[in-house]
């Protein structure tokens, strides 16, 4: 059950993780340097799964795409799949509640890259997407990076919205925090304990690995 | 193929940071210009336009109308709706803080803008042209700020843009290292071959490299010319204000007396004594005072530290609210700052015959 646990996270964090920093990345870029009606309202909406307890996110997700969901409805009709229960809802939990510390952290990140090295890019011929692989992201890149950490740490952690979406199902959608629930709950303390050091080793390895990418950006630009 | 850059232009300044209240909220650019073969130099106080057109140039900021060509190539037309992307423009910048790449060496920050099957062959050689070829591994960061502005004119120049516009490219050099970078930014424009648009509030550079000068003032172009011309006579009071309080004229050294510390300068048949300075003798220069440091005297003066005593009459007497001007002829026209309470103490009027006190510290070499 350890073992099934670790493989069913592994697989849901790293998806999620993929997910998260491609798309956190992007929205990040947009929120920091194009100018736009909402784009604080869509800052936000994005930032709701940071604060919501997450069996809201959990909820909302089920009426959006559950069986009978507004979107989930329609594709149940079309291909006769619907996410629920499937360890793709855990990895789509996962994302949406890893995503906000993914945007913030990269947001900040991008919004203190000076705008000249962006501009300098251009007037050598270079297009958006060229300059912001070459000069903005590198030029972000700790900050991204613990970005992308801190969201990983999140994904492996989840679990209100994972069990709303995906449920509890051994070897499927049970990740290893939802293990650890089961462990305690059916009396077998020691694999509750075994998997608890597990996390918080790992927990512990994110956030001394963020700060140390965030203190060697404030070193660099002292 | 030396083509030249016709811009005219308007655009309403609102930077968000300008309140309504603020008396520059309305601020208008409106102009036009042609540039020459050469460099030419875009002159005015700062908040006169000169950044803002620049940028315009370059299609970093979009004019609310107008156009902005070079040759037969549109840059921006309203009329007709073109806005050529910035990529597009083959404009060449170098920016006030050289802007250079921090994450990338002098030769990789060079080769950023070369197409691959030349990048390492260009890239040296330009570092070579500036003679930073050995510094090619560094980062910006580990440069001196005059090595990192040739590696920043090296970076535009690589991808052989058909224009190169110039921010004020030495204010965030040391003085020592402003002369030779002159020489070297000079020297890039000949071989080149390309126009450069040079923008300064500096008149020793202006005179140093100008072929040409446009004079900027609140977002107007007041005047054009070569820059000597543009400095000594300015044509209207807008002009006067934009080119500032120095007096600029030619000059010819005809004798070194180290041990006093002089040099000896002739001009127009009047004999003064600057700074010493290790020009060789007949070498001909361009002299500056600044207007308020020249000293007025109605009678001449004997005991007195100040090298220079020189006759002259008053041309004229031009009062503003901040600050009255007068126009000294004594073989060179000067302008002298003075107060208001000295015109009427001294009892100054035009024609009446004056003694101007300069010190040699004050006469300073421009060029």
């Amino acid at each position: 059950m350890i073992w099934s646990a670790f493989k069913v996270s592994l697989l849901v964090v790293s998806v999620a993780t993929i997910i998260t920093s491609v798309l956190g990345l992007a929205l990040a870029f947009v929120l920091a340097r194009r100018e736009f009606r909402g784009r604080e309202l869509l800052d936000a909406v994005l930032t709701m799964p940071l604060v919501l307890p997450p069996t809201v996110t959990g909820y909302y997700l089920i009426v959006l795409l559950g069986r009978r969901g507004l979107l989930g409805a329609p594709l149940y009709a079309w291909t006769g799949w619907t996410i629920t229960f499937t360890w793709q809802a855990a990895a789509l939990a996962a994302t949406v509640v890893a995503l906000p510390l993914m945007i913030k952290a990269a947001r900040a990140a991008i919004e203190s890259v000076e705008p000249k090295y962006e501009l300098a890019s251009f007037t050598l011929g270079k297009g958006e997407l060229e300059t912001f692989l070459r000069v903005t992201l590198p030029l972000a890149r700790r900050g991204v990076v613990a970005g992308i950490v801190l969201s990983a740490a999140r994904a492996l952690g989840e679990f209100g919205a994972t069990l709303m979406l995906a449920g509890n199902i051994p070897g499927k959608t049970q990740t290893m925090p939802l293990a650890i629930y089961e462990a305690v709950i059916s009396g077998e303390d020691r694999r509750a304990q075994t998997l608890a050091v597990a996390l918080t080793l790992v927990s512990v390895a994110a956030v001394y690995l963020t700060n140390k990418l965030s203190r060697a950006k404030s070193a660099q630009a002292a | 193929m030396n083509e030249n850059l016709q811009v005219q232009i308007k655009k309403r300044l609102t930077d968000g940071k300008r309140t309504a209240d603020d008396a520059r909220a309305g601020f208008m650019l409106d102009l036009a210009f042609e540039t020459r073969a050469g460099i030419n130099i875009l002159f005015g106080p700062s908040g006169s336009g000169k950044t803002t057109t620049l940028r315009a140039i370059a299609g970093l900021v979009a004019p609310d109308e107008g156009r902005i060509a070079h040759g037969a190539q549109i840059y921006f037309d309203s009329t007709m709706h073109i806005n050529l992307p910035i990529q597009r423009r083959r404009v060449g910048f170098v920016f006030q803080d050289n802007a250079l790449f921090p994450h990338l060496t002098a030769a990789q920050n060079v080769a950023y803008g070369v197409a691959a099957r030349e990048r390492t062959t260009r890239a040296r050689a330009l570092l070579a042209q500036f003679g930073v070829e050995h510094l090619a591994a560094h980062y910006p960061r580990e440069l001196s700020g005059g090595e990192q502005q040739r590696v920043a004119l090296a970076r535009a120049l690589a991808p052989a843009p058909a224009v190169l516009l110039l921010d004020e490219p030495l204010s965030a050099v040391d003085v020592p290292t402003r002369a030779r970078l002159l020489d070297e930014i000079d020297a890039a424009q000949r071989t080149s071959g390309i126009p450069f648009l040079y923008v300064t509030h500096n008149h020793a550079e202006a005179v140093r490299l100008g072929t040409h000068l446009i004079l900027l003032h609140e977002g107007r172009v007041v005047q054009t010319g070569r820059p000597l011309d543009v400095f000594n006579a300015p044509q209207s009071a807008s002009a006067v204000r934009a080119v500032g309080t120095e007096n600029l004229f030619a000059g010819r050294v005809v004798e070194q007396r180290p041990a006093e510390g002089v040099t000896v300068i002739e001009t127009n048949g009047l004999q003064l004594e600057a700074a010493y300075n290790a020009l060789s003798i007949g070498s001909l220069i361009t002299l500056g005072v600044r207007a308020e440091d020249i000293i007025i005297a109605r009678e001449r003066l004997t005991q007195t530290s100040a090298r220079n005593v020189i006759a002259g009459r008053i041309r004229e007497i031009m009062q503003t609210a901040e600050q009255t001007e007068l126009i000294v002829d004594c073989g060179v026209e000067l302008k002298v700052s003075v107060t208001a309470g000295t015109i009427k103490a001294l009892d100054l009027r035009r024609e009446a015959e004056v003694f101007l006190l300069i010190k040699a510290r004050a006469l300073h070499v421009v060029s």
